[in-house]
């Protein structure tokens, strides 16, 4: 785009992940030192009525947007990001992160302001915005 | 029963003993794996690494966390939510200084007669040489009855 202003409403690429997996939940655990069942034991989950499922953990849920947000601008575009979680998502889900540009925060610095959200069957898991540093 | 509410409140305020660390390369590959990304170029740490990295050079842990809440099982912990800020890109086995406290503690029933805790901590990263690095903001939900 010629104009930094040109981005206004401008819709970020999105980017699905076709089946939350729940292999990655249990070295995500590992790592965070996370003791908390729900994202590795799914007995623990039985008294949740999740039938035999995990919860997939929230930082992975904001991983998709933060991945779709570098896959748009890069490695470093990210300035800052703010998430409100609605939903969980469990092993198996379906998941489609997407964005919009709400606001241009500062001209000279090409920063901007993007709605996110991450949805499941159309109904928002996650929402929330981020600043983004726009590449050359 | 119940936690008593005084016993929650009280945490506010809290600091954390705060320390420094590194984001080992293994650590940060595994991380970036699990998000379904590609390794990032020259070494730099996903930017989901502030949800735990932060927590563990402050010098706690989840667990220590759910201790403070006295949560236990599932179910009784939910994230609210997120405010992340970064000033600049972390990169691998470089050396950051963290130091961050419990800012908030408000007991909350909902509408439908639920209670819960709400928990918000905040912790600071920065060079060796005090320059800022990022700044995260987490809140999470103890439940106490749903």
């Amino acid at each position: 785009m010629s104009d930094i202003i040109d981005y206004l409403d401008y819709e970020i690429p999105s980017l699905i992940v076709e089946r939350v997996d729940p292999n990655k939940m249990k070295t995500m655990a590992a790592i965070l030192r996370d003791p908390y069942p729900v994202h590795w034991d799914k007995d623990a989950n039985a008294t949740l009525g999740l039938e035999g499922r995990v919860i997939n953990q929230g930082p992975l849920n904001l991983s998709y947007i933060a991945n779709m947000l570098i896959a748009w601008q890069g490695p470093s575009c990210i300035k800052r990001l703010q998430a409100r979680f609605l939903k969980p998502v469990l092993d198996g889900d379906t998941v489609i992160a997407a964005g919009k540009i709400i606001e241009i925060i500062d001209h000279e610095k090409a920063r901007v302001r993007a709605r996110v959200w991450l949805s499941r069957d159309n109904e928002i898991v996650l929402e929330g915005e981020a600043e983004i540093q726009l590449s050359a | 029963m119940i936690v008593p509410a005084e016993d929650m409140l009280k945490l506010k305020g809290l600091k954390f003993p705060g320390g420094s660390m590194k984001i080992e390369h293994w650590e940060n590959w595994l991380l970036t794996d699990c998000t379904g990304s590609a390794q990032l170029p020259s070494n730099i740490v996903h930017p989901i690494a502030l949800f735990h990295i932060p927590i563990q050079g402050v010098g706690t842990s989840i667990a220590e966390l759910f201790a403070l809440g006295q949560v236990e099982g599932a179910g009784s912990v939910g994230l609210e939510g997120y405010d992340w800020e970064y000033f600049s890109l972390l990169h691998e086995d470089v050396e950051y200084c963290f130091e961050g406290e419990v800012i908030e503690v408000e007991r909350v029933q909902t509408k439908s007669g639920g209670v819960f805790d709400r928990f918000v901590f905040s912790i600071e990263l920065s060079t060796v040489r005090g320059d800022p690095v990022a700044k995260v903001t987490n809140s999470w939900r103890f439940w106490r009855m749903k």
